[in-house]
Order: C-alpha cells, then sequence, then structure tokens
C-alpha cells in the first residue's frame, strides 16, 4: 500500500506515543528497581521527577532482595519460588488434561443432556469469582485444605470453562474421519483423545498452558485467601510480604527488583510460545 | 478374507421434532469371498450408510450382519477385523507416513502384548514385535510406492499419495474386509482412471473382499464384480456389471447405468407399435398391450433418412465431438433424445438438419411407468 510521508510520519507518531505509553510502568519498574533507597522512595512519593535512566544503578538491589525475601534469609525466597514453581506446573497441567479431556466429550460424544450440559458450563463463566469465594472457603475449610496448595491446584483438575469452550470449538472442526479412523485402528476414547486430539490441539494448548501458567504465577488473591504461614507463601504473596514487613515505602526499590524477577518467566514464556499460539497443525489432516 | 452378509438390514435416524428419516430399507446382500462388490447410487441412497453399518460407525436399526460367518453387528468397529478407507483420507496429520501406516498394527499390538509385557519385562519381545511391524510397512510401502515418502508428514503430500497412504494404511493390517468410501472423489480426472486400474490390480493380488461406495457409475462398472446399485435406501439391482448395463432391473438403473443415459420415453405400446405424444413407430416386440416407458440406449439409436418410411423424424439441436464418436441431441415429437454415432458417420450432420430415427425391436428395454417401474419382461 502507498502512503504519503506524511501519514506515515503520522502513523509512526501514533504508533510510538502508544507503545511509550504501554511501555512506561515497565521500564520505570525497572529504573526503580536500580535506584538508590532514598531516590526510589523520591520518585514514589513524586517529590523528585522521574528519570528514565538511573544515574547510578545499584545491582546489589537484586541480591539485597532475594535474601531478604521472607523470614528467613535466602532461603525465603528459595521456598517462595519453589512453592510458586509446583502450583504453576500442577495447575497448568490439571487445567489443560482437564480442559481438553471434557472439550474432547462435548465435541465429540453423543450423550444425553450435553447441550444442557454445555450451557451450564457456560454460564459458569457469567459468575463473578468474589461471588463463589466465600463458600468456597468455607467448603476448603472443611475438608481441612487450609494452608495446603490443595485448594490452590485441585479445582484445575476439574476444567476451565472458558479453556473447554475453546477446546470444544477447535475439537468441532476436526474432521470426524480421524476419529473413526482411529476407532478402526482399535483405539477407545481415551486413547483417541490422548493421540489424536491432544496433538492435534497444539495451538490451543499453548494458548491455555500460556495463559494458565501467566494466571497462576501472577495470581495473588488465591495464595493470600488459602496460604497462611511464610514457608507456603508464593512469589506473588512474599512480594506482599515484604512491603508489609517494613512497611511504608523505604524499600520500594527491593519491592521492585522483586517484581522484576518475578515476571521473567512470564516474559520469556510468552516470547518462546509465541510461534506455536499462530500454527494451526490440523492442515493437510484432509485434503487441500 | 472372508464373506459379508447383511439379512434386512435398516437405518433409522430420530430427526428433528421426533420425525424418522429412513435412510436405508431392507438391505439383504450376500458378498462372496474375494469379491469386488461396488454400491452404486446417487447422493442420499443410503449407500454410504450402508458401508458405515458394515464398518460398525454407525448402528443397525434393523437387521443382522454377518463377516465371515460371524454376526458382529453388536461388536465395535475396532473388533470386526475390516479396514475403512475415508473420502478425506483421515490420515493422522501429526504422524509421517511410516507412523499413519503402522499406527493400527501397534495399536493391536499394544492391547495383545501389554499385559506379557508388563509381566515380563518382555523388552526382548517388544523389539521383536516392532521389527516385525516395521517390516510389515516396509513390504506395503513397496507395494504402492512409498518407499520415498516415510518420513513426509501428510501435509507435505500430494493427493494422489495421500490416497496411497490410505490404502496402505488399510492393507498393513490385512483385514476380513476391506471398505471403502469414495476413495477416489478428491483426485483429479486422470488420477482418479489411474488409481482406479491401480485398486482393481491390487485387488486381484490380495484376493480381498471388498466393498466400495461411489456416485460415478463408471468407476463403479469398470471396478466391480458385483454391482449394487442403490436408490433411496434400497436396492434397485444387485448383478454384475454387464448385466445392469444390458438388462435394467427398473427405470432408475435404466437411467443411472450407463454414459450418456438411457434414452426414456413414455408411450404405449400396442401390437408392434410403440405411441408416444400421438406419434408412432413401429417396432416389432413382444405381444404386450399396455402403458409403458420406452428405454433405448443411446449408441442403439440408428440415425437414418428423414424420408424413410416409419422413422420418427428429428432435427439434429446439438453436436458433441469426442473424437471417436459423436453425441447428437435430437429434438423429436418424443421429446429430446440423444444419440451416439461412430465419428465416421459424424461429418455430413450439422445442427439443424433433419433425420430419422429407428430403433431396433432386440434394442428396446420395457419398464412399467413410474421413477423405479420395474422391467417388463419378454422385452
Amino acid at each position: 500500500m502507498n502512503r504519503s510521508p506524511l501519514t506515515n510520519a503520522l502513523l509512526w507518531f501514533v504508533l510510538i506515543l502508544g507503545t511509550a505509553a504501554f511501555i512506561f510502568p515497565l521500564w520505570w519498574m525497572a529504573v526503580v528497581s536500580l535506584e538508590t533507597p532514598q531516590r526510589a522512595e523520591a520518585a514514589i512519593t513524586g517529590s523528585a521527577g522521574i528519570a528514565l535512566f538511573p544515574p547510578s544503578p545499584q545491582f546489589e538491589n537484586y541480591a539485597t532482595a532475594i535474601k531478604e525475601t521472607g523470614s528467613v534469609p535466602w532461603m525465603g525466597f528459595v521456598d517462595a519460588l519453589a512453592n510458586s514453581i509446583v502450583v504453576t506446573v500442577l495447575v497448568v497441567l490439571g487445567t489443560v488434561i482437564s480442559s481438553s479431556a471434557v472439550g474432547y466429550a462435548l465435541a465429540r460424544l453423543r450423550f444425553r443432556g450435553r447441550r444442557g450440559l454445555f450451557l451450564i458450563m457456560l454460564g459458569t463463566m457469567m459468575l463473578p469469582g468474589q461471588v463463589t469465594m466465600i463458600p468456597l472457603f468455607l467448603l476448603f475449610r472443611q475438608f481441612g485444605w487450609i494452608d495446603t496448595i490443595l485448594p490452590l491446584v485441585i479445582p484445575a483438575f476439574f476444567g476451565n470453562a472458558f479453556f473447554i469452550f475453546m477446546y470444544r470449538q477447535f475439537i468441532a472442526q476436526i474432521p470426524e474421519s480421524l476419529v473413526e479412523a482411529a476407532r478402526v485402528d482399535g483405539l477407545g476414547h481415551a486413547a483417541i483423545w490422548w493421540r489424536i486430539i491432544l496433538p492435534l490441539c497444539r495451538p490451543v494448548t499453548a494458548i491455555c498452558a500460556i495463559f494458565t501458567f501467566i494466571g497462576t504465577w501472577n495470581d495473588f488473591l488465591g495464595p493470600l485467601i488459602y496460604l497462611h504461614s511464610d514457608e507456603s507463601a508464593t512469589l506473588a504473596v512474599a512480594l506482599n510480604g515484604f512491603k508489609n514487613q517494613y512497611g511504608g515505602l523505604e524499600d520500594v526499590h527491593l519491592l521492585m527488583a522483586l517484581s522484576v524477577l518475578t515476571m521473567i518467566p512470564c516474559i520469556v514464556l510468552f516470547i518462546a510460545a509465541q510461534k506455536t499460539f499462530v500454527e494451526g497443525l490440523a492442515r493437510g489432516a484432509v485434503k487441500g | 478374507m472372508a464373506t459379508v452378509t447383511l439379512r434386512k438390514v435398516g437405518k433409522v435416524y430420530q430427526g428433528e421434532g421426533g420425525r424418522t428419516v429412513r435412510a436405508v430399507e431392507a438391505v439383504d446382500l450376500a458378498i462372496a469371498h474375494g469379491e469386488f462388490c461396488v454400491l452404486v447410487g446417487p447422493s442420499g441412497c443410503g449407500k454410504s450408510t450402508t458401508l458405515r453399518m458394515i464398518a460398525g460407525l454407525e448402528d443397525l436399526s434393523e437387521g443382522t450382519l454377518e463377516i465371515g460367518g460371524k454376526r458382529v453387528d453388536d461388536l465395535p468397529a475396532k473388533d470386526r477385523d475390516i479396514a475403512f478407507v475415508f473420502q478425506n483420507y483421515a490420515l493422522y496429520p501429526h504422524l509421517t507416513v511410516q507412523e499413519n501406516i503402522a499406527f493400527g498394527l501397534e495399536t493391536r499390538r499394544a492391547h495383545r502384548s501389554a499385559l506379557v509385557a508388563m509381566c515380563t519385562g518382555a523388552s526382548a519381545e517388544r523389539t521383536a514385535e516392532s521389527t516385525k511391524i516395521n517390516a510389515r510397512v516396509a513390504e506395503v510401502s513397496k507395494t504402492l510406492a512409498l518407499d520415498a515418502l516415510l518420513e513426509r508428514y501428510p501435509r507435505e503430500l500430494s493427493g494422489g499419495q495421500r490416497q496411497r497412504v490410505a490404502v496402505g494404511r488399510a492393507i498393513a493390517r490385512d483385514p476380513k474386509v476391506f471398505l471403502f468410501d469414495e476413495p477416489l472423489s478428491n483426485l483429479d480426472a486422470r488420477l482418479r482412471i489411474e488409481t482406479r486400474t491401480e485398486l482393481r490390480t491390487l485387488h486381484r493380488r490380495l484376493q480381498a473382499t471388498i466393498v466400495y461406495v461411489t456416485h460415478d457409475q463408471e468407476e463403479a462398472m469398470t471396478l466391480a464384480d458385483r454391482l449394487v446399485v442403490m436408490h433411496e435406501g434400497k436396492i434397485q439391482q444387485n448383478a454384475t456389471a454387464q448385466e445392469c448395463y444390458e438388462r435394467p432391473a427398473n427405470r432408475f438403473v435404466a437411467g443411472f447405468i450407463g454414459t450418456p443415459p438411457m434414452n426414456l420415453v413414455d408411450g404405449q405400446m400396442e401390437s408392434g407399435v410403440f405411441t408416444a405424444n400421438s406419434v408412432s413407430m413401429p417396432i416389432a416386440a413382444g405381444p404386450f398391450r399396455r402403458d409403458c416407458t420406452l428405454g433405448v440406449r443411446p449408441d442403439r439409436l440408428r440415425i437414418v433418412s428423414s424420408e424413410q418410411p416409419g422413422a420418427l423424424s428429428a432435427t439434429i439441436a446439438t453436436i458433441e465431438r469426442l473424437g471417436d464418436r459423436t453425441d447428437l441431441a435430437l429434438d423429436t415429437a418424443w421429446g429430446r433424445l440423444t444419440a451416439r454415432v461412430d465419428a465416421a458417420l459424424a461429418h455430413h450432420f450439422r445442427e439443424g438438419t433433419r433425420v430419422g430415427v429407428t430403433v431396433d425391436a432386440k434394442d428396446t428395454h420395457y419398464f412399467e411407468r413410474g421413477a423405479c417401474g420395474v422391467r417388463i419382461d419378454g422385452s
């Protein structure tokens, strides 16, 4: 397309402005994480201007932040990191497995009440999480699951309405004949799901896994409600503990340093999986 | 290999609002060991449903089904020992050609020996099994000239190659019966004819029982040992291709089998004279006297001079030259007729020329009136 230089310049200007607006909070977080305590506090309270680059970057802020996470030097961070990893991995696995299995059933099995169940499931997406928060808490307390990771992990193995919907729509587009060929080849439904459907659902699985990963990794409310002791806290909660422990804003540079560290896995994962997002593996399954 | 026997097989679908749709009705069919049986008919005639019932992909609503003398209509597809080749090939897109062909073999082995392997830790046995599978895949891919493609994925293959992989996957397992559901309809015309010949050769070599569904009557005739013509869920004729062509059992078969289709004219037969639209032509035929439909193959219409007594007068509407032969569309008092003549004779025909048409008694067919009017014998 041919645009005049003026239009082009204008377009670039708008795009750069937009990008800057979105990048700014992240940039600012990185800048503050490298400031001295005094300058960081001044930046927060607005008594100083915002520097685009810290005049003397304090890289040791990162080591200090890691050391001072939680109540035990060094180990507090390791605990929180391990907790985050365990919870996130289990939740991602649970969500992918259960959502794809239910999506397959809704897309391919003919059973009484299928439509009704699907609608009820979609209906649950309209419920805000806050509505079920207290009943759920009471339920999990009855189970004796408080201060364990079970309330965070077990629900994931019962599917996520949105991802079930995504899987269902995707699986419905996979030619029926592939499933029939597998039946003739001697597979039952479980094997068809595992050996045929799941490998073909890679683009959906990538989306499901990444969104679930980011959501769980960054989840603050869930762990805050269910995990009470220091040792069981996840990174997101540990970050908050940081602030409480000292109160005020004098350690805001450390808070920002740990925030930057916490964000890294999400960014890396997103960049790594970007290609799978757009990939459509079902091409070549049939004619065309 | 095995026989396939269908007895009073029917399929009824539950439609919206309690309506029922009858897709297949009272199909009786006995396919012999090693026979190439083709189900042919227009779309919606129930041929694919019948095939899918044999495969176990659809339940039978009525009747019984036997494969190799054993009743199988309650068995799931995987226990019927059949192979199915789908119209869109249904190759697993995430597996290579090698893996696609080996897939059925592996799942079967897994069923049989998983327990044994678990108990004995028999990795040696497992290796022996996978060597066997690899050998079988190699053998099959050689037969179908797929050796060079084993590492490729389905998306990297042409239509014809995918079709061969689909066939390879079927023969690898060495099933009792092969079921083909319009396997050539996604290929271009030339490749279709080539593959047709290959299938025929393959059948002769494997001595396999094959049930093959197509809507293409030419494909059906060239492939079939036995041709089963279906229409509206029922079998219209079950005979050799030659017999279906020479002695169609009813008006539907007469119109469906053969290109261009048979000329069919509604009229009355009386004392050796056939009359339609008040125009008569003497045809020495049986002594019957009734309303009927006259059928004549296009290549059996004889074009004569328009002055010949007794000839039906006709005007040539269009001329289609096909090289060795020429099709003429003729406007007559009996309606539009098609005649197929030798190209050498067609030189002096021009569109608009007036000619005469006669028919030999031995080339005529008579049917009861109506879409599926049965053959009147003695004709």
